[in-house]
């Protein structure tokens, strides 16, 4: 058994290299080969992690959560493995363990902390016993290939049922998230923001959970932050959001950077991250939360995440010519129009650039677009200086824009991706957003890399 | 002054329906034709001789069963309306909803509106991928262009499908037709949405009302530039692969 864990890690490794040798990521093949060997490698790997398995789970913010918490962990001098590259199925769960373990089958680390995608929570939690789970929130994401949302919320709570060893860390603020505490009676830390002036500006848009789970009522909303996320109570069951431990008020975002007040255990701090829009907040919280119930002290954890700078297409900054320009990685309605809200807050003209494929990866099925509110975009165009469209549903976007109101002289088609984020780079408007699903990201990031410096934000 | 009914936007909303809707408001708006849409949920009012154009979009399975009961209390009226010329555009589950039943996987029988001589039934595989669909308005034949999600198979009775399938499954993958079409009421499998980038069979829709309004149906020329892009670009990955043909 031990002999066919070794096997299993050096198979893994070895692919790890030869796809690395040939330029490919590669981030998941090597768990795909070692599984192939030895079938339990990831429960052998994960049974070894010190002082416990964190999984983080939800359908926007996985990645950006993982990361700040792995930063909060790393500073606080604690050996950490994660699969920082966002492989979040079995494989690539089981490949980041791998990456970190020694050839005779040693995984020395005190935290795994693993982003793992939703449908795949059974499968490995049947693998990891988890001491933390963190849920993000629930949106439509890829509908094609998870169909509906109740199918995924259902299959998360089969796979948490079993996990009485876990605490929950969840988002109070999405009924979707909040509802697991009752309905598995695994113990539970909320975290949630407050109401502030930005609230409620975005109640239009689809929201997906505004059914209670319970008793399927209509929710009460107070208050909406966006989409189904803000403060809500059935009226025809006792279900309401629940009371964070962790809370956050008057949200501001400013230059590049969000900040907040943040109270919890009867103390109030001041959270500030290097990172815009909301969402990236509730994923402060959620690390913040992780490092609070792990028992870390709550000043480093704080500088900890001052610190924390976005990965890839999480508003990753680049500065071409003294003009910054922001990569950001779309991938549902919900995820989109935060984006958006971004782009719209930020003071100034802007160039925009848009890149929708639609490989199994990105979603076959580009229908979300609709869900997705460009509507602000045309309601004051004169912010917006050009957009350009691009990827293999090019096309569609700019239909997609040209039916939200923005006027079509604005809007181009350019299949060639290094002239259409050439010509948002090179635009006359101060600064440039580029938008792109999974797939053509990646190509993206090198392309604006080879014509902008990396950098440059908050100044 | 077109009057335009969305029913049940709050549960049947899945895949981006919407944009029927702001397709055919859009296009009415940009020709200087008064447009009002009114949103309809369960037990709100709604008057179907009235209106010109209803349109029914599909949801998930939970949905669909609560807006079933609330429709079969409106079911003659809603009947009456069609037979007497109200233009219906009925998507995915909006579509199956107009049949005679649906028959599930546990072999249990859930009645439809009964409005249209067709059923459905649960099928072994899920019904997913891009779908071309070659159908013919005023006898001039054209391409639609949408992307299917289904996992009920529609088989139609003595009723005209509307359109013939160029690439993809249609309503069940087997008698390779797609949609239902009776009077001035199209049913489709179709998302994408579908009258964003399928402009012909938008404006087709707008005619019909305005003909039902008792006006004049020639409508103004659009630039379609975008939408003929769109239409085209799945076209030559479907059916032409590298043959270019407008839409």
């Amino acid at each position: 058994m031990k002999l066919r864990l070794s096997l299993a890690i050096l198979a893994g490794k070895i692919t790890a290299w030869v796809s690395r040798f040939y330029g490919h990521k590669g981030s998941s093949l090597p768990g795909v080969v070692a599984r192939r060997i030895y079938h339990g490698a990831l429960r052998d790997l994960a049974a070894q992690v010190g002082r416990g398995v964190l999984v983080i789970s939800g359908t926007n913010g996985k990645t950006t959560t993982t990361n700040m918490i792995v930063k909060i962990l790393g500073d606080a001098g604690y050996k950490v493995t994660s699969n920082l590259e966002g492989a979040n199925l079995i494989t690539g769960v089981t490949a980041s363990l791998i990456k970190d373990a020694g050839i005779w089958g040693k995984l020395n680390c005190d935290y795994a902390v693993l982003e793992v995608d939703e449908a795949s929570m059974p499968g490995v939690l049947r693998e990891v016993n988890a001491g933390v789970v963190v849920l993000t929130n629930f949106f439509r994401d890829q509908l094609d290939r998870y169909w509906e949302l109740d199918k995924i919320t259902g299959i998360i709570h089969d796979a948490l049922h079993k996990q009485k060893q876990a605490t929950l860390i969840l988002n109070a603020d999405d009924p979707l998230v909040a509802q697991f505490q009752k309905t598995t009676s695994v113990p539970a830390l909320f975290y949630g923001l407050g109401a502030n002036d930005q609230s409620a500006r975005t109640g239009a848009q689809t929201r997906d959970g505004k059914f209670c789970p319970f008793c399927g009522a209509a929710l009460d909303y107070r208050f909406f932050h966006y989409s189904q996320l803000g403060l809500y109570s059935c009226p025809g069951c006792e279900f309401s959001r629940p009371v964070p431990q962790v809370e956050a008020f008057e949200p501001k975002v400013e230059g590049g950077q969000t900040r907040c007040r943040l109270v919890y255990d009867g103390r109030e701090v001041e959270l500030a991250v290097q990172v815009q829009g909301l969402y990236n907040l509730y994923n402060a919280l959620a690390a913040f939360s992780v490092g609070l119930h792990l028992g870390l002290d709550s000043g480093p954890a704080l500088d900890s995440l001052g610190r924390y700078r976005p990965v890839t297409g999480r508003m990753e900054v680049f500065n071409y010519k003294g003009k910054l320009a922001y990569l950001n990685l779309v991938k549902n309605p919900t995820g989109f129009n935060e984006g958006l809200a971004t782009l719209c807050a930020a003071k100034g003209s802007k160039d925009v650039f848009i890149a929708i494929n639609d490989n199994d990866a990105d979603g076959r099925d580009v229908s979300w677009l609709w869900d997705v509110d460009f509507e602000m975009l045309g309601e004051d165009h004169r912010l917006f200086n050009s957009f350009v469209c691009c990827g293999l549903r090019g096309e569609e976007m700019a239909v997609r824009l040209k039916y939200a109101g923005v006027p079509i002289n604005k809007v181009s088609i350019n299949a060639n991706m290094h002239q259409a984020i050439k010509s948002a780079l090179a635009g006359s408007a101060g600064a440039a957003y580029l938008f792109s699903t999974y797939t053509a990201l990646w190509p993206a990031q090198k392309m604006i890399k080879k014509l902008a410096v990396e950098g440059g934000a908050a100044r | 002054m077109i009057r335009v009914c969305h029913l049940y936007p709050d549960l049947l909303n899945l895949y981006g329906d919407r944009g029927n809707i702001i397709a055919f408001q859009q296009r009415c708006k940009w020709r200087d034709i008064p447009v009002h849409v009114q949103s309809v949920n369960r037990g709100d009012k709604v008057c179907f001789r009235e209106l010109d154009f209803v349109f029914l979009g599909g949801g998930s399975d939970r949905e669909q069963i609560l807006i079933a009961t609330d429709l079969m209390k409106r079911r003659d009226e809603f009947a009456a309306a069609i037979e007497g010329g109200l233009v219906v555009l009925a998507i995915c589950g909006g579509y199956q909803l107009l049949g005679a039943y649906y028959l599930n996987r546990d072999g249990e029988n859930i009645p439809g509106l009964g409005i249209l001589d067709f059923y459905t039934r649960a099928g072994e595989r899920r019904l997913v991928g891009n779908v071309a669909v070659e159908v013919s308005l005023n006898g001039v034949p054209f391409k639609l262009v949408g992307f299917e999600n289904h996992s009920g198979q529609t088989f139609l009775g003595d009723i005209r499908p509307l359109g013939r399938v160029l690439s993809g499954n249609g309503n069940n993958g087997r008698d390779g037709l797609e949609g239902v079409w009776h009077k001035n009421v199209f049913g489709s499998y179709l998302h994408g949405p579908l009258l964003p980038k399928n402009v012909r069979l938008t404006d087709y829709l707008i005619g019909l009302c305005l003909e039902r309004r008792g006006l004049n149906k020639e409508l103004m020329l659009l630039d379609d530039d975008f939408e003929n892009r769109a239409c085209e670009a799945m076209l030559l990955r479907l059916v032409h692969r590298g043959n270019k043909l407008f839409c």
